[in-house]
């Protein structure tokens, strides 16, 4: 991870560009960073595991137990933020 | 050897079972345990929790085996499996250590999806997981699931419901003996006979709340997701076994069975019905294979190759069946019979974990936005 070093606004605003880069790419939707991501459909039920295996592949983390809860994937902002921590948990 | 299990010693202890279990609608409950102690009824769970580790492909392989002995068998071992599944990704450290404990050890858990209001829809889903909010930290569980496979056998039921009053979903283990939980199988259902089918009402049961995985919450979309393609996989490769099982008998009986003067697979018409079997067999086989080397890696695709296999798996199965009574005629048109317990079984293959009609609009939909 190369965004590690980087500041923290920094960090967060890559993660949700590659993010939103994805979601454009997989669904065709550009959500913005505080659009709820479930209500608004844009994250099928299908969607929803790719999402999750995506996110562990590409930033190397681990997403299970309470990890899971709607609250992290609500939005490109609370799952950049997810990733955030997560990542930096995982390098400790 | 699949997946570190001796099949030579599933086969010893299936017996001659599966026609008798059939006719009587129950397997015993013993065996049950005895093969979940193995490991057996959910293979996929890693060593440091007391299961086999083994891959999707090695427990596909192992769900194909016992899917051509016994789909009932091999029904119980899929909602075994997707209860496992489920804990493994939803439940929180501790929670993985507890249940995936109890699942390699002889209790036995069975997951409840539909309702009699939620079945190809599960949006419509009405079952609420909520806190007691009395001070107690107790969690009250209340509705009523339909066609709950293995239910009747369940020391724990995976209930999957809306998380308290809003829309998000949870998974909560609920003790079958829970004060409550009330527990009747469907008499008399067309196939998988003795999986049982249930109907299992939740009436405010009362659980703590490390009972509910991860602590509730979840999107719903997801849970069912993880729940169900690991179900689809299974059932898939159960499939495989269907065909496996018939292709033998069919091969067997239309080369010693004699018709005109020669064995039956002489003739051009019921050669045929060999060829198709044996393409069937391994359409569904490569397509199984596939679908389970992208669950081992990750691949992005993994749900979705769930979903083809299952649907290839569950069409070629059922005429696959079909095609075996059809060769066999007189000689597998009684119950209990491996070609007719196939044939009603088959057809069950094709309404569970989506039916083919629902398996057919996510296709259709995957190939649309992806092609």
């Amino acid at each position: 991870m190369t965004t590690a070093n980087a500041g923290a606004e920094t960090a967060a605003e890559t993660v949700e560009k590659d993010l939103t880069v994805f979601l454009v790419q997989r669904t065709g939707a550009e959500p913005d960073v505080d659009q709820d991501l479930f209500a608004t459909g844009v994250i099928s039920s299908m969607f929803a595991m790719e999402l999750v295996v995506h996110l562990e592949d590409t930033y190397d983390i681990e997403i299970v137990g309470p990890e899971l809860s709607r609250d992290n994937f609500r939005s490109v902002r609370a799952v950049a933020a997810m990733v955030l921590r997560l990542s930096s948990a995982e390098a400790t | 050897m699949t997946a570190g299990v001796d099949l030579a010693a599933i086969d010893t202890l299936v017996g001659d079972g599966p026609a008798e279990w059939d006719a009587t609608g129950r397997i015993p409950v013993e065996l049950l345990r005895k093969l979940g102690a193995m490991g057996v009824l959910c293979a996929e769970v890693p060593a440091k929790f007391g299961g086999l580790g083994a891959t999707s492909l090695a427990n596909g392989e192992l769900a194909a085996h016992i899917g051509g002995l016994c789909s009932s068998l091999r029904s119980v071992m899929t909602v075994q499996g997707i209860a496992a599944a489920t804990v493994r990704r939803f439940g929180d450290r501790e929670q993985r250590r507890h249940y995936l404990g109890l699942l390699t050890s002889g209790k036995l858990a069975c997951s409840a999806f539909s309702e009699p209001g939620a079945g190809s829809d599960l949006s419509g889903m009405a079952t609420r997981i909520r806190p007691a909010g009395d001070g107690t930290g107790d969690v009250i569980v209340s509705g009523e699931k339909m066609w709950i496979t293995g239910a009747a056998y369940a020391d724990f039921v995976m209930v999957l419901g809306r998380y308290g009053d809003g829309d998000d979903g949870a998974a909560a283990m609920v003790p079958a003996d829970a004060p409550g939980v009330s527990i009747e199988p469907v008499p008399s259902p067309l196939g998988c006979r003795a999986a049982t089918h249930c109907r299992v009402v939740l009436d405010d049961v009362r659980i703590p709340a490390d009972a509910v995985l991860g602590g509730g919450r979840q999107p719903l979309s997801l849970l069912f997701t993880i729940a169900l393609s690991y179900g689809r996989m299974s059932v898939a490769w159960g499939c495989v076994g269907i065909l496996r099982a018939c292709l033998t008998a069919a091969a067997v009986d239309a080369r010693t069975r004699e018709q005109g003067g020669g064995p039956i697979a002489e003739h051009q018409l019921v050669a045929r019905h060999i060829a198709e079997l044996y393409t069937s067999e391994r359409i569904a086989t490569q397509v199984c294979v596939h679908a389970a080397e992208q669950w081992d890696r990750s691949a992005p695709d993994a749900a979705v190759t769930a979903v083809l296999a299952k649907q290839v798996g569950a069409t070629h199965a059922a005429r696959g069946a079909a095609t075996a009574v059809q060769v066999l005629a007189s000689r597998g048109f009684s119950d209990g019979h491996v070609v007719a317990r196939a044939y009603r079984d088959a057809k069950a293959m094709e309404l569970i974990e989506g039916s083919t009609e629902i398996s057919q609009l996510v296709l259709a939909r995957h190939a649309i936005d992806t092609i």
